[in-house]
């Protein structure tokens, strides 16, 4: 049935009130169903200016919530581009620094210093301030020369490293929310197409879409947390590999 | 390093990348990469893959999809593969070993857990095949 249709009764039923007065023989059934048929089609033009309002605000939802994704996507590559350089130039720091070409630099400014402090010591005639710069140099340079010079360095060198892979992999979150996103997006797709249809025959059997495959709602899990959710999946895999599952 | 050859399979370019990353953290530096399954099914055809890593929800072929066809041909029927895919219900991790996956990662993942999940598909594998 369609609005054309509903209008048709209506004026039906108004044509058989008017009939029914004239011949004296007003039946009550009569005035329920014309005051029905009324308020039925007020209800139905209340409804279609919603759904005519909806039709034009969900594509543009739905094509605000695409740019955000892409925006998104495009904001993780970049981040993944700076990163990837970052590792590269302190592979080739740490590389530079494992090699030992900074500890020989190094042991010849040490060894230049140990002179120039040794000089000062005997050129000041062994003033008591001087030689304790001396003995503390000293006590700097053995050290030096037990923890290696490079030791700490390549540590925090490979512990930069480290945090970068730990950034890479946080990005996992831009994978993760773009695909409730992109669910999200399938049953909004879903509705608006629903809603299309019943402005084009309301009441009409309307033929029933399916939504998109690749974007089906995501299920609730069971479990809610990352951990409680891994320890799960690794229980029912120990299942599997005893042969109970 | 090791000179094994993983399949990476997933349509976001960024998890890729992620996961490309963290193999060659963890020693795993030889990869190959496609979007979705039927991608994956040509890539296997032309190179000696020697491990999978899969999503599951993915246009053209789905990750599912792509395991049940890899597991109907007898030359890859014990071929390692392992899901990693953002579906955590019992009902997926269920579907998933019906499927035939040898194990199964929920995202996020840790480079280090990623290595433990291979060394054991391995493991197992290598004593499946003494």
């Amino acid at each position: 049935m369609k609005q054309q249709d509903l209008d048709n009764i209506l004026r039906k039923v108004a044509d058989l009130q008017v009939f029914c007065e004239y011949g004296q023989r007003t039946l009550p059934i009569l005035d329920e169903i014309s005051s029905f048929m009324r308020q039925i089609s007020s209800a139905v033009e209340d409804l279609n200016a919603v759904i005519e309002v909806a039709i034009v605000n969900i594509p543009k939802a739905a094509g605000q919530l695409d740019r955000v994704t892409q925006a998104t996507t495009q904001a993780s590559h970049d981040i993944l581009n700076i990163l990837d350089r970052m590792v590269g130039t302190l592979d080739e720091v740490v590389t530079v620094v494992s090699s030992g070409m900074m500890e020989k630099d190094l042991n010849d400014a040490t060894t230049k210093m140990s002179g120039v402090v040794k000089m000062l010591v005997e050129k000041s005639g062994w003033d008591e301030d001087i030689v304790r710069l001396a003995e503390t140099w000293e006590s700097h340079l053995q050290h030096l020369r037990m923890t290696g010079p490079t030791n700490n360095l390549e540590r925090l060198l490979k512990d930069l490293q480290t945090d970068c892979t730990e950034i890479m992999m946080a990005l996992q979150l831009e994978d993760i929310t773009q695909q409730h996103i992109g669910a999200v997006m399938g049953t909004i797709d879903g509705v608006a197409e629903g809603l299309r249809k019943l402005t084009v025959g309301f009441f009409e059997t309307a033929e029933t879409r399916e939504l998109p495959v690749s974007t089906p709602l995501p299920l609730d899990p069971e479990l809610v947390g990352e951990r409680e959710r891994k320890k799960m999946v690794e229980a029912l895999l120990e299942k599997a590999r005893t042969g109970e599952l | 390093m090791t000179s094994m050859k993983i399949l990476i399979v997933d349509d976001s370019i960024t998890i890729r990348r992620i996961i490309s990353t963290a193999l060659k953290t963890v020693g795993y530096s030889e990869t190959v990469e496609a979007a979705n399954g039927k991608e994956a099914l040509a890539k296997l055809e032309n190179g000696n893959v020697d491990f999978i890593i899969t999503d599951w929800n993915m246009p053209e072929m789905n990750g599912l999809d792509f395991i049940k066809e890899v597991r109907s041909k007898p030359m890859y029927s014990s071929l390692p593969i392992l899901m990693v895919t953002t579906r955590g219900t019992e009902h997926d991790v269920i579907e998933a070993l019906q499927a035939k996956v040898n194990s199964y990662i929920v995202k996020p993942f840790t480079p280090q857990e990623l290595k433990e999940k291979i060394e054991g598909i391995l493991k197992t594998v290598q004593v499946n095949t003494l």
